[in-house]
């Protein structure tokens, strides 16, 4: 019947022309592919180039050689790994008790496993690595103090472990609580009618079909742990790991090579870890998302399950809040461990030798806020909304900057914009952009969330009621997702006060951050500095938050949880 | 108003690239011609490609060929935004975050009207709709016929050159269904804004179109009044989608002069029909349930297989030589009622016997 049959191509491009003929829509997807490429894939580029081309710029595999040959740097790679094994196992199960005891058991104060699991977010990433050598230190209270124990020694694997553990758990309990909160109840009731026990629906019918959330969370605890910067370099002692080698090598001995090699060989654990996660794993998830609320479930009130399972977190919850009170305390603390009398002498030594990185860190924070709120829902926007060539590679770039550890992603902003066209090393736009393309993922993922719940047919309302693409979004798009839009606003704030991993190359004489600052004071030993440090950096990041969220509740938004 | 145009559609076709590098025909090169001020209605089982050409019109999908005419204007080229085209969505897709009023003002301020201007038009919709006094509800704090209100005033409102229903009332409840089509007919016909409207309900489209085109698999299988559809149906899946229908194999023994003799159920009969058949063809006779009926004595012999009270009518199942039809008899309460078992006598309303191939 037909004459000739189009092809592929052709059809396809028969799609690709309704983006051609919106010449705002093509210029965004330009602008924002181009902003991918140069602020993510360039350096990435540039960390692999020169890992792989020696001075003369010939392929060589000298450095992967030189590196590897070192007993150390393998010990380090296996530290890495066994490291991110152990945590992620303990760090799931632990966040499994927490999702089971929030989604099933009929207990009080819910309320304080969000507060949990907000914690890690808004205090530096290694906050709970120094209040565990306050405790468990040389000069801790319960080692020294209280069980008298002389030279405790808490750096290492142990202390390492425990303390990424109780910083990575709420992102399994998150994810989780979500799935198990999702599944609906008619299934456990109709394997109860069936004749099987609650362990026996618990095994046969609620763990199956989180299983696949199991491992998600598995894995996405893995990656954290494998690019978490901080804590290792606070109380790993000799146990290290491949993401503060990688800053080590290059900037304590001064073999960037070294580095990069290095920082290849950790990238491509995280992006396996991430495609695994993203490709694999998360495919198979049998819980949907309806979005229709099913019936509220009938939670668990038999003494058993609320002994074994609220009681434990309940201790864990508390044991995680005194660690973080811990922070606040010892600022105010003379001498740790030694003179317990209150003072208020390290706040003015922060005073003494200057606000700068606290008022540096704010203002680029607040700087990067906007920009990656807006730039984050107008990804999701495209992802979710538009199809278009590359539409893909969009999304897996920008979601790809979760994975991507900070100390990789540092040395490839110091590696890519040294020298002209883009020469900015050492100053604050080179902060705010690593801040911008950081916590971007987030906000996407947040938006692409919000968006989904919303019907396509509303904006292609507006469109047919004469909106071009541009006030489509701003009349019709962002106040739908307005939610998640400053969601993504204040996560992203909160994400660039607390960051450090990346920011640590970036740092320099003109510009120093808050972080940073903290962990040259760990470094030095001057733990109640660093505590106050730590303590202005909260009460910075929950003011601004509470200013913010309070702005908001007066225009009617909510700010909801972003998940980290 | 008076800028109500014609619509054209030429050789409109649509390819979607499906999954293995199969082709998944949406609409094959179909051709429609509507009238400026004719309300047509596009009718077919889902996936027959009927939204699909509506989407086309509104310029959400690109044809992958063919073109497109508003009045005298190629329309091919340009985006939603730039066409004088009005839809209703099947999810109503009111923005939920404006109140009604601005809901209707939306693409009037999208047009930079004068204030003046947008709240004039706004309350002369809504007094047309009858929702007078809902200025400020919120879209959710309307019941789901008001909402479809509002989405018919939001496009009423742009005053465009082509309205497009996307199976506006699958959302409402039965008699509000039946209620909303007759007051968009009221309003249609009142405005004379030519209307393009897709459903699957073939009694909807029976009482609210001009014309009406059934569809299947991405082409036209007739275009016709909704009586001409009914009463003559061009295949038997017209006659199937349309009401319900007994097809009933026949063989045609003569042709001559536009009168087709046929042997139906072992009876010789002599109809005139434009189906082009030859002598000694196999064909089909379309006979509606409504057109039989059933009694003690005749020539067709036939078994009562099931006989269940509907209100309105008695439904019967017969069989007939082996073949089972469906019998409808009206006003049950004022006539015998046969029970299932019962051996009795069919006859057939000559004038409703419709010939296809």
């Amino acid at each position: 019947m037909r004459e000739h049959k189009p092809t592929m191509f052709s059809l396809k491009w028969n799609e690709m022309q309704k983006i051609l003929r919106d010449p705002i829509l093509l210029l965004t997807i330009i602008f924002v592919g181009i902003a991918l490429v140069i602020f993510i894939v360039w350096p990435l580029y540039s960390v692999l180039s020169q890992s792989f081309l020696n001075a003369s710029g010939t392929f060589t595999l000298e450095y992967y050689q030189e590196s590897l040959k070192h007993a150390e740097n393998i010990r380090v790679l296996l530290n890495t790994i066994g490291l991110g094994l152990f945590v992620s196992f303990f760090a799931t199960a632990i966040g499994f008790l927490f999702a089971y005891a929030d989604a099933f058991l009929k207990i009080k104060y819910k309320k304080l496993f969000n507060i949990i699991a907000i914690l890690p977010i808004i205090s530096p990433p290694f906050a709970l690595a120094m209040s565990f050598i306050m405790l468990f230190g040389q000069q801790g209270f319960i080692s020294k103090v209280l069980l008298g124990i002389k030279n405790s020694n808490i750096y290492g694997f142990t202390g390492l472990a425990t303390v990424q553990i109780l910083t990575f758990f709420p992102i399994a309990y998150l994810v989780l609580s979500g799935l198990l909160k999702q599944i609906d109840p008619s299934l456990e009731e109709a394997s109860r009618n069936m004749g099987a026990s609650r362990w026996q629906t618990f095994k046969t019918v609620l763990l199956p079909l989180v299983l696949p959330g199991i491992a998600n969370s598995f894995l996405l605890v893995f990656i954290q742990t494998a690019a978490d910067f901080g804590n290792p370099m606070v109380i790993g002692g000799n146990f290290n790991t491949m993401a503060a080698q990688v800053y080590l090598q290059a900037m304590g001995n001064y073999d960037i090579k070294g580095g990069t090699a290095l920082a290849t060989v950790l990238l491509t654990l995280s992006i396996l870890m991430f495609v695994l996660q993203k490709y694999w794993v998360g495919n198979k998830s049998y819980v949907t998302l309806t979005g229709k609320p099913s019936r509220v479930r009938e939670l668990i009130n038999d003494k058993f399950s609320l002994i074994t399972i609220g009681i434990p977190c309940f201790l864990i919850s508390a044991f995680i809040l005194v660690l973080y009170g811990l922070i606040p305390l010892g600022s105010f603390v003379n001498l740790w461990g030694i003179d317990y009398t209150f003072t208020t002498r390290h706040y003015i030594y922060i005073w003494d030798i200057g606000i700068k990185p606290i008022i540096d860190t704010t203002i680029l924070s607040l700087i990067s806020m906007p920009i990656t709120g807006i730039l984050g829902m107008v990804v999701a926007y495209l992802i979710v909304r538009k199809k278009f060539l590359g539409r893909g590679l969009i999304e897996f770039t920008s979601l790809l900057s979760l994975a991507i550890p900070g100390t990789v992603i540092g040395m490839g902003y110091v590696l890519a914009y040294n020298e002209p066209p883009l020469m900015l090393t050492g100053t604050g736009t080179i902060i705010v952009l690593s801040f911008i393309f950081r916590s971007m993922p987030v906000g996407i993922r947040a938006g692409v969330a919000s968006l989904q719940q919303i019907d396509p047919a509303i904006e292609e309302a507006a469109q047919d009621l004469g909106a071009n693409t541009f006030q489509v979004f701003h009349s019709v798009t962002i106040p739908l997702i307005k939610s998640a839009f400053f969601s993504g606003l204040v996560y992203s704030f909160v994400r660039s006060m607390t960051a450090v991993s990346a920011v640590i190359f970036l740092v320099s004489a003109s510009v120093n951050l808050l972080t940073v600052a903290i962990m040259s004071q760990v470094d030095v030993g001057r733990l109640g500095v660093a505590a106050a440090y730590s303590t202005v950096l909260i009460g910075i990041v929950l003011f601004v938050v509470g200013i913010l969220t309070f702005l908001l509740s007066k225009i009617g938004v909510s700010v909801s949880e972003v998940q980290g | 108003m008076t800028k109500t145009k014609s619509v054209q559609v030429k050789d409109l076709e649509k390819i979607y690239p499906g999954q293995d590098g199969k082709q998944i025909v949406a609409v094959n090169k179909v051709s429609i011609n509507i009238k400026p001020g004719e309300f047509i209605t596009l009718l077919g089982p889902s996936g027959c490609g009927k939204t699909t050409i509506l989407r086309m019109i509104a310029g959400f999908e690109i044809p992958t060929g063919g073109s497109i005419f508003i009045g005298e204007d190629n329309i091919d080229k340009l985006p939603p935004d730039k066409r004088d085209t009005a839809m209703v969505f099947q999810s109503y897709a009111l923005f939920p975050h404006l109140d009604i009023f601005n809901n209707i003002a939306y693409g009037l301020k999208i047009k930079k009207l004068s204030k003046d201007v947008i709240k004039q038009k706004v309350s002369a919709i809504l007094s047309l709709v009858g929702l007078e006094g809902m200025e400020n509800r919120a879209p959710n704090q309307l019941s789901g016929g008001q909402q479809q209100r509002v989405a018919l005033a939001r496009a009423l409102v742009m005053e465009p050159a082509v309205l497009l229903f996307d199976e506006p009332l699958s959302n409402l409840d039965a008699k509000l269904r039946v209620y909303m089509r007759n007051e968009i007919h009221k309003i249609q016909r009142k405005v004379g804004i030519t209307s393009i409207y897709v459903t699957h309900d073939q009694s909807e489209a029976m009482s609210i179109s001009d014309k009406i085109i059934v569809m299947r698999h991405g082409n036209i299988e007739q275009i016709g009044t909704p009586l001409e559809i009914y009463a003559n149906p061009a295949t038997a899946f017209v006659a199937d989608f349309i009401g319900i229908a007994n097809i009933v194999p026949a063989k045609v023994l003569a042709r001559k002069d536009g009168i087709t003799t046929i042997n139906l159920l072992g009876l010789i009969w002599s109809k005139s029909s434009s189906c082009d058949v030859q002598s000694g063809d196999d064909c089909k006779i379309v006979l509606r349930p409504e057109c039989l009926s059933l009694s003690h004595s005749g020539e067709i012999k036939a078994v009562v297989t099931s006989s269940v009270f509907m209100g309105e009518s008695q439904d019967y199942t017969i069989s007939v030589q082996g073949i089972s039809l469906e019998v409808k008899e009206y006003n049950p309460c004022n006539k015998e009622v046969f029970a299932a078992g019962s051996e009795i006598f069919l006859s057939i309303d000559k004038l409703s016997i419709h010939i296809i191939k």
